[in-house]
């Protein structure tokens, strides 16, 4: 108990001095709050190109805008999954902060889950943004269950911290270029159905193309929300992407912990921990 | 070498003994040793050696930085460890402080081993380092320390309390609201002794503790290392590592001569200057009596001695050994003549002088 309340009262000063960092740049949420309504507007408008127009067999792109901002909005979150953790590292080695941190008693994996958190916060509010200015100004509407769809959400940030964290053992012990993040990062958009139905890469790139989507979590957890949100489905309808995503948080999480766990030892032995 | 400085290698009696849960209630295991090091060596190796081997690029050689460093620091001593640049003091103090692996040995503080306990270890120990980045620059003295004083597990109450009592100890108090980027060099490093001592540890390890600082807060902040160490109801433990030899010697108990990842000796300030120079050149000034007068009286006093005149007062030279009782003979002579001693000053070998002959010896090849 005592170990829970310590674990959340150095979450809390993470966060908190998170906060305080923003605040100092105060400019910075105003015009990241007004690039997500720019953005929101512009696909509002292409969007109008296929008014009637839409193919029906793509049950969740029937109302392209609803289909893109959840989209853009859940992205949103899997990018901080993956890129947070290393971030993290990065930036406090970066900016040398790293050497007092890690002089507390605070142990690498609370460190890392803490000083992401922040950001965690932080997606959840820009995420919302997506979802709300398309309500507020574009009329856009959810349905189904909300529960079911936050669960997906958890499911598949898990999934892509693991990813994070194998990212962030990459940050520790080479400091730069992670493959990890860089790869999740581009393939997602392109291949998860962020911008289209990833049933296209089939049809118009052929099965390996297509296949691609599939070793992808950011693809199950997309297509779990839209089905919810916008299609109206339940549990039953959706244990397929689901379960899929349960199996690849089964094999990651501990593989990426048992990963992180041999890059902080060899950054110890090299004596480069807190080199950038 | 004289015995008394060399180092003993003790038998490998040191072993972390279990532990409880909570690291705040664990009573210390060695009595009276703050920090123990046991045969300690650090290599750094060559990063990716291998994937450089298949590449066939040019390999470079692991660098040996501490080599079968032992010794112990007792409970509320201030420790001094001198050595030149790249000797090893940054190694050593990073080891203890849990931030660097040893190759073999180990380091245990207040009984924690700083390999397996290093979360323990960290709570026992508060570091200061000159390095201004290891700070939040946009965020205020206060947030700043008041995120680290969270991390050590202080209630917000107990932090704002302790933050008050450190600003005022170390005359911050009137900067508690500047943003950290805007302050001096001197008051960033005031700051980062403020951030060591936030949970009240028992050990410090302070790294060039007064670089930056003018002479006045300089004394200040040495002031307030003599008092944490004479502290009766928790006397603190400090290692200090300085280049200001003269600040050493004021402050330290026992020096370690570090040269080359070896420690070449441990002893007291004084010790340490006798043994290598265990002589020291008296002078003496005297008013209310003649040159003859005073030569005569310290023929039958001190074997050896030069009188001149200057003035109303005369100037006797002599050398002695140190701690001998000739100083007292000489002054009790022109005394009982009727002199007035006016002033005494000596001559001794100094810590740098000590340095010097050690990093003059001839030593097997260590460092970076």
């Amino acid at each position: 108990m005592k170990r829970v309340s310590r674990f959340f009262g150095r979450l809390r000063a993470f966060v908190v001095r998170d906060f305080q960092l923003a605040l100092s740049y105060r400019i910075q949420f105003l015009f990241r709050t007004l690039e997500i309504l720019f953005f929101v507007t512009t696909m509002f408008f292409i969007s109008k190109i296929f008014t009637g127009g839409a193919v029906t067999s793509y049950t969740q792109w029937t109302n392209p805008l609803a289909a893109w901002i959840t989209g853009l909005a859940v992205l949103n979150y899997f990018m901080t999954g993956f890129s947070s953790f290393a971030n993290a590292i990065r930036q406090e080695q970066a900016q040398g902060t790293l050497e007092g941190v890690l002089m507390t008693p605070v142990n690498i994996p609370t460190f890392i889950v803490s000083s992401s958190a922040y950001d965690f916060a932080q997606a959840t509010v820009y995420s919302s943004l997506y979802l709300l200015f398309g309500w507020l100004f574009f009329d856009v509407r959810f349905q189904g269950n909300f529960l079911l769809a936050f669960l997906f959400l958890i499911i598949t940030t898990l999934v892509l911290a693991s990813v994070g964290i194998l990212s962030a053992s990459f940050a520790v012990v080479f400091k730069r270029g992670d493959p990890f993040g860089i790869l999740l990062a581009t393939t997602s958009t392109l291949f998860s159905g962020v911008f289209f139905p990833t049933q296209l890469l089939s049809e118009h790139g052929g099965r390996i193309l297509g296949g691609i989507s599939r070793f992808l979590p950011p693809t199950y957890g997309l297509d779990g929300i839209r089905r919810v949100l916008i299609q109206g489905q339940g549990f039953n309808e959706v244990r397929e992407p689901l379960f899929t995503l349960l199996l690849f948080l089964v094999v990651l999480m501990p593989f990426s912990f048992w990963v992180f766990s041999r890059a902080v030892r060899r950054a110890k032995r090299e004596g480069s921990l807190i080199q950038y | 070498m004289n015995g008394l400085l060399k180092l003993t290698a003790t038998s490998s009696t040191f072993i972390a003994e279990e532990v409880a849960r909570d690291e705040r209630e664990i009573q210390p295991q060695q009595q009276g040793v703050a920090i123990s090091i046991r045969q300690l060596s650090k290599t750094y190796p060559v990063a990716l050696a291998r994937l450089k081997k298949f590449f066939r690029r040019k390999a470079t050689h692991p660098v040996e930085a501490l080599r079968d460093v032992s010794f112990d620091v007792r409970e509320g001593e201030i420790f001094g460890l001198i050595g030149r640049n790249g000797a090893g003091k940054t190694t050593l103090t990073k080891i203890i402080a849990t931030l660097v692996q040893p190759t073999s040995g180990a380091v245990a503080v207040h009984g924690f081993d700083s390999v397996q306990d290093e979360v323990r270890v960290r709570a026992q120990i508060g570091l200061a380092t000159a390095e201004e980045r290891s700070f939040y620059w946009r965020l205020t003295i206060e947030q700043n320390l008041t995120f680290f004083a969270r991390l050590y597990g202080l209630t917000d109450a107990a932090a704002r309390a302790r933050i008050g009592e450190l600003l005022a100890r170390l005359e911050l108090e009137p900067l508690a609201r500047r943003r950290f980027g805007e302050l001096s060099t001197g008051n960033k490093q005031r700051v980062a002794v403020a951030r060591a001592m936030l949970s009240s540890p028992p050990v410090l390890l302070l790294d060039e503790p007064t670089r930056s600082l003018d002479p006045l807060a300089a004394a200040t902040t040495r002031a307030l290392i003599n008092s944490l160490a004479r502290d009766a109801d928790k006397p603190v433990t400090v290692l200090l590592t300085s280049h200001n030899l003269a600040e050493i010697e004021e402050l330290c108990a026992r020096v370690a001569v570090i040269s080359r990842g070896q420690i070449r000796a441990v002893d007291t300030p004084e010790r340490l200057r006798a043994v290598h120079k265990n002589a020291e050149r008296v002078r003496l000034t005297a008013r209310g009596l003649s040159m003859e007068a005073a030569r005569g009286v310290l023929s039958g006093a001190l074997t050896e001695f030069e009188v001149a005149e200057g003035g109303n007062e005369i100037v006797v030279q002599f050398t002695r050994a140190v701690e001998d009782d000739a100083l007292d003979r000489a002054v009790r002579a022109l005394h009982a003549a009727g002199g007035r001693i006016h002033a005494c000053d000596s001559e001794r070998a100094t810590l740098l002088d000590v340095l010097e002959k050690y990093e003059s010896e001839p030593q097997e090849g260590v460092g970076k």
